[in-house]
């Protein structure tokens, strides 16, 4: 088997790695880079577990190669946070009661970054297409859209 | 899950991609956004020795228009074709089609070229493109050459993509003011979804805006191949466009569906929900058919 | 008014909640040990087969395996879940009973070996027919599954309350129905995964997802044979559970074996397709019901039968098969009940818990009746439950004691919440309007073995500097929440913030707790917590009025500060003492009352450090007939729903508009996760509703062991939930708390399948309610009503 050396940006920090060509994004990720608050609920892109953004975009780390990450950049929820600071999407998470058992909480944070990057009010429908790749069991997604919507709302307000 | 082992290369070109392809022989697949593929591979139901990836390959990207004709690179993503603004107009069930496809995460990855390469019966995008009378641009080791979609899907999983050939892109005529296209997926879940039955519809109007001078609609998951009606279209062409016409071509495409049983759904069912969704499609596109005339509804 | 607490009924954000969404928090799988083997699992490909011969050696000769375990060495040892039906092998020895049945195991230095590993495992099978479904495992000349029950029949249940012939004759009106539904999964978005590790005295440490840290450590200690002090489960953050984690797994059990034999720890985690194989969730019922009322609404008798799909196994079954009839005692007085309950072996995975466990099936087509009684005698359908709901102080046929029971109220406010009155009867075909309601306990009555063991033991220990306490229980945090309920509990009954107060849970060194299962956490260790709160409390008050020479009568806390009442007493020298110790800090205390602080540290000076401890134990409950332990509670929650849909009349498909959903949860502790667990009941029973179905082929494997293929809901497909709250005040509940998590899903299939009826006049007795079923049956109805549409 092939092994690949990359160069990565991962959470800001330049990252140049020998990978072998099976290992996914996910592994490289939780395993090489310990960065384990990106989850792994199915392996197979139905779940949105391991979401992370990938030059900004949501994509299911289990489904893409390590090496088909080279030259770009990943945010993982590890990188949203500075130090003790939750970032406004993680905050209104917390405060909405939108985190459960919290294993879709990353991906669903991840995904919702990516949203209100590009949309800096959306609608409701919105918010729900844009986290429709995210698999929750626990929530019923309620509190998760309504968190959404107030870190829009805070975003907004910091931004001004 | 683990993915098997494998070799990786990355051609920097579609000559080297194909010159590869043809020294590793069956043994390899091309990957794109890996979407499908990777899936296969970790359920073991593919084994490659090495898969050959197409992220350098310039050629097969861009999504450019010319002389009536629209280019789409085969390595556009869904979410791409979803949100481009070339997708206008008559094509702008393409774009629709493309934003069905999957999760957010699987279109920012998934390209066009995959979903038509993977040829599933129940695929996203081919009907609307079969209803455009697509064209795909096929590199190989010797030389292009050009197909229409409607003969490239031979069954499930099967095309005529020759092993050491590169779909580099499609190419779709523009239509003009008057054309309208229409797609539904019927499934369980509003969201990533395997469709039950898919349908695209395509329509030109005459320019009284009444008469339908060109038609096409398209099925998926109906067969073992996504299909053009060729019933429905007859049934439509010259007709004037309405309720009826359209309940005619639905009849008639529910006589080109070939179903079957499965656990997604019985044969019957789907037959049925071909003839509601052509219905629907159809009132789709003829809806932007006349909006493309500046006409009211 | 002041507000009664301080602390509870706010919207106090979970403690978790930070670290989980800043990926923090460890799952199971996150967690690795220095030296540690990953494990993996060879099963069957047959649902039913006996092993011939099995051949590891080439696997054991395989580089950096370190172990290949199969029955043969393994103890022979059954278990399970109800010590009755223990029928259970870690490893099969002689006979596979579903795919998926667990053969062999290995450890070795990676998961890619250890997988390589099982491929060159040899194991010859010879096929056995396979039992499918519940027809083939009761015909007469079926292949026996287990050799202990020759007719494939787990267990059955014969129960009469009352004298329902009797009473039958009686009824003005008598209406039967039948209700099926598939075989469910969990669908926790975090697959099963563990870590054993044994120390070098053969103490073993076992880290797991799991519901229940102690029945995982007693199955695990009765299993390799060691004493339970010797075993410690540790649960880490857990990804939901719903049921199918609530015992111990063939997972857990193998990778304790592996480590004991390899000396190493072991890491194992089921796949998706895993998760499905092993299944334990919810069973398939097949129910029929006949009901008879009188000719004003009264119910009169209930005549029920239930068979159910069980599996390959016993797992939760017992209790499933009693829960299926017993839960349908209330919220209603029913003076008459018959139930015949039968739970059956097949060659598919053990169905288990879930989320209602018992009862949600059973509810859908109770409720499902009701309306259609209702619409007989021309009454709307809340009008007959209200004519018919309990009270508090009422108790069931089958002694069940509706020691609080806001019924009436959570009827009401979902009547107004949805504008029940302006849309029933005046939505236009293809929309609809359902309710339904639902009652569950509060914590089963007795645990899973017999025992008069305490359910719950808390301590509460202060931390010696006097800054805060912490509470240390067994109590699984699995995404419900307990943790912030016992942190909340423990801070209103100490009088200190909730900051003050930190909690460590879910492992077995920190006390006995029988775990997330049955809506028994808040009642039961809430109980226990704020026993050992008001324990703690009490010694640091009593140690304080020593110091301060008043009689402990005179103090109190409130919000971190002592009261003192009368007339007052100089703190002076014990503020000062405090200073004194704590010269150069910032953080000194000031003001006119002393600090909790204060107080605990002098507690400490006085006394060494200070522990309280709680306990609960359910008094004795319920009655004498056999079957009664399953379905008796200390407390029962009850809720009222109204779903609102629209029905493709083409298609068939469902769209669920709208929910308003009630609940009575006693006092609301966290007012947020009581509505937390309010909305993902809705989303559970929304899924089983309209999409969710283990669906196997012809020889018994699962064609859609994926969640692409397996459907739960996802953001698209959940209406806006209006959630209400509904406090009564529950007596044997802890501030008169009781449950939400689980019985808030009961009204919600049967309000959609009300609803469904309501636009489309289709009484649909089969879910989950597919398009193609819904369109089938609405073709039915027409063709029965023909011309006589019930809506223009």
């Amino acid at each position: 088997m092939s092994s690949h050396q990359i160069n990565l940006i991962v959470n800001g920090v330049a990252h140049e790695v020998l990978v072998p060509a099976n290992r996914t994004l996910a592994q490289l990720l939780r395993e090489d880079l310990g960065l384990t608050g990106t989850k792994q609920g199915c392996g197979e892109g139905d779940c949105g577990s391991c979401t992370v953004l990938l030059d900004g975009e949501p994509v299911n780390s289990c489904l893409v190669l390590a090496l088909q990450a080279h030259g770009h950049k990943v945010l993982t929820i590890e990188g949203l946070s500075q130090g003790r600071e939750l970032h406004p999407i993680q905050q209104a998470f917390v405060e909405q009661g939108a985190v459960q058992c919290g294993f879709c909480t990353p991906g669903m944070i991840l995904s919702a970054k990516a949203l209100l990057d590009k949309t800096k009010r959306p609608s409701q429908e919105q918010i729900r297409k844009a986290l429709s790749g995210n698999l929750c069991r626990c929530t019923g997604y309620q509190k998760i859209v309504e968190a959404v919507s107030e870190a829009s709302r805070r975003l907004s307000r910091e931004r001004s | 899950m683990l993915l098997p082992k494998f070799d990786y290369h990355q051609p920097r070109d579609v000559a080297e991609a194909c010159r590869l392809l043809a020294e590793l022989g069956p043994a390899a697949r091309v990957i794109a956004g890996g979407t499908d593929l990777l899936v296969n591979l970790k359920h073991g139901r593919l084994r490659p020795k090495a898969l050959v990836g197409l992220e350098r390959l310039q050629e097969l990207t861009g999504l450019e228009t010319g002389r009536g004709r629209l280019f789409i690179g085969a390595r556009n993503t869904a979410a791409h074709l979803a949100a481009s603004r070339s997708l206008g107009g008559g094509l702008k069930f393409l774009a629709q089609a493309a934003g069905c496809l999957g999760s957010p995460q699987v279109r920012n990855r998934a390209t066009i070229g995959g979903n038509l390469c993977t040829a599933r019966p129940a695929a996203d995008l081919p009907p609307a493109l079969l209803c455009l009378g697509a064209r795909l641009l096929l590199d190989g080791h010797q030389g292009s050459r050009e197909v229409a979609l409607s003969q490239f899907f031979q069954g499930p999983g099967l095309t005529t993509l020759a092993p050491a050939e590169v779909l580099r892109g499609v190419v779709v005529p523009r239509p003009g003011p008057g054309c309208g296209g229409g797609y539904i997926k019927l499934g369980l879940r509003r969201a990533m979804e395997i469709s039950l039955v898919n349908v695209a519809a395509y329509l030109e109007l005459a320019a009284d805006g009444r008469r339908i001078a060109q038609a096409q609609v398209a099925l998926g998951a109906v067969a073992p191949t996504p299909i053009l009606s060729p019933r429905a279209a007859k049934a439509l062409m010259g007709q004037t466009a309405g309720d009826k016409t359209f309940a005619a071509a639905a009849e008639a495409a529910a006589k080109d569906a070939r179903p079957i049983d499965d656990h997604r759904g019985s044969a019957a069912y789907r037959r049925e929900m071909v003839r509601v969704l052509t219905r629907r499609a159809l009132q789709q596109a003829w809806e932007q058919a006349r909006g493309g005339r500046g006409g009211k509804k | 008014m002041a507000a009664k607490y301080d602390v509870l009924g706010s919207r106090a954000p979970r403690l978790d909640a930070p670290d989980k969404a800043t990926g923090r928090a460890r799952f199971a799988d996150d967690l690795n040990l220095p030296g540690q083997l990953y494990g993996a699992l060879l099963q069957s490909p047959h649902a039913h087969a006996l092993i011939k011969r099995i051949d590891a050696s080439r696997a054991k000769r395989l580089k950096g395996v370190k172990a290949v375990l199969t029955g043969q060495d393994l103890p022979n040892i059954l278990y399970g879940v109800s010590p009755a039906r223990y029928d259970e092998e870690v490893l099969a020895r002689d006979k596979v009973r579903h795919v998926g049945d667990d053969v062999a195991a290995v450890a070795a230095v990676d998961l890619e070996t250890a997988l390589e590993a099982l491929s060159l495992i040899e194991v010859e099978y010879e096929p056995l027919p396979a039992v499918l479904s519940v027809e083939q495992a009761l015909a007469e000349d079926a292949p026996i599954i287990h050799e202990l029950f020759p007719n494939n029949l787990c267990a059955e249940v014969h129960q009469e309350f009352g004298d329902v012939a009797a009473a039958f004759a009686k009824c003005d009106l008598i209406r039967g129905g039948r209700m099926v539904n598939k075989m469910q999964d969990g669908a926790f978005l975090e697959p099963n995964a563990c870590i054993a590790e044994f120390d070098q005295r053969g103490n073993l440490t076992l880290y797991s997802s799991t519901q229940s840290v102690h029945y995982v450590q007693r199955t695990v200690a009765m299993v390799l044979g060691l004493n339970m002090s010797q075993v410690r489960v540790v649960k880490p953050y857990v990804g939901g559970g719903f049921g199918p984690k609530a015992a111990a797994t063939p997972l857990e059990l193998n990778a304790c074996f592996l480590a004991q034999r390899t000396g190493r720890p072991v890491k194992m985690g089921y796949t998706r397709e895993q998760v499905f194989l092993f299944s334990r969730a919810r069973h398939q019922f097949f129910h029929e019901m006949k009901i008879g009322v009188a000719k004003d609404g009264t119910m009169l008798a209930l005549e029920h039968r239930c068979t159910l799909d069980g599996g390959a196994y016993s797992s939760f079954g017992i209790a499933t098969v009693y829960y299926a009839g017993s839960l349908l005692g209330g919220p209603y007085k029913l003076p008459n009940m018959k139930y015949d309950g039968y739970r059956v072996f097949t060659n598919k995975p053990a169905c288990g818990a879930q989320r209602g466990h018992g009862g949600v099936i059973a509810r859908a087509l109770f409720e499902q009746q009701l309306d259609l009684i209702a619409r007989e005698l021309g009454m709307d359908p809340i009008a007959l439950r209200l004519k018919n709901i309990m009270q508090a102080g009422d108790v069931t046929c089958n002694d069940l004691n509706m020691s609080s029971l806001g019924m009436r109220e959570c009827l009401e406010a979902v009547q107004g919440g949805s504008g029940w009155s302006g849309k029933r009867g005046r939505l236009s075909r293809g929309r609809g309007i359902g309710m339904a309601s639902g009652f569950f306990v509060s914590g089963a009555g007795y645990p899973i073995y017999r025992s008069d063991t305490y359910h719950a033991t808390v301590t509460v220990k202060v931390q010696e500097d006097g800054g805060g306490v912490k509470v240390l229980t067994g109590a699984a945090e699995i995404g419900q929440g307990s943790d912030t309920t016992m942190a909340m509990i423990a801070a209103e009954t100490l009088g200190i913030p909730l900051s003050d107060v930190r909690v460590e849970s879910g492992d077995t060194d920190l006390g006995i707790d029988l775990g997330a299962y049955s809506s028994r956490t808040t009642l039961m260790t809430g109980h226990a917590t704020k026993e050992a709160a008001e324990d703690a409390r009490e010694q640091i008050l009593q140690a304080l009025a020593e110091e301060l020479g008043v009689v402990r009568g005179r103090l109190s806390v409130k919000r971190g500060r002592v009261k003192i009442a009368g007339k007052p007493v100089d703190i002076g020298p014990l503020r000062a003492r405090y200073l004194k110790e704590h010269r150069g800090w910032t953080d000194q205390p000031t003001g006119k009352e002393l600090s909790f602080r204060e107080a605990a540290r002098v507690a400490y000076l006085r006394r060494g450090t200070i522990v309280g401890t709680g306990k609960y134990k359910p008094p004795v409950l319920g009655g004498k007939y056999k079957g009664a332990a399953v379905g008796t509670s200390p407390a029962y929650g009850c809720s009222a729903q109204v779903a609102e849909v629209s029905v493709d009349l083409e298609t068939g498909q469902v769209f669920v508009e709208n929910i308003t959903d009630a609940h009575d949860c006693g006092q609301a502790i966290n007012r947020t996760s009581v509505e937390a667990q309010m909305e993902g009941s809705v989303s559970m029973g929304l899924g089983e509703a309209l999409f969710e179905e283990v669906k196997f082929d012809a020889n018994g494997r699962v064609l859609n062991p994926s969640l692409g293929e397996y459907h739960i809901p996802t953001i698209m497909d959940m209406p806006q939930m209006k959630c209400i709250v509904v406090e009564s005040n529950e007596p044997n509940g802890p501030y008169g708390a009781k449950e939400v998590g689980e019985g808030a899903i009961m009204p919600t299939i049967p309000a959609i399948l009300n609803a469904v009826y309501d636009a489309t006049g289709a009484v649909i007795d089969e879910l989950p309610l597919t398009p193609e079923r819904v369109l089938a049956a609405i073709k039915k109805a027409s063709q029965n009503k023909k011309g006589g549409r019930r809506k223009g």
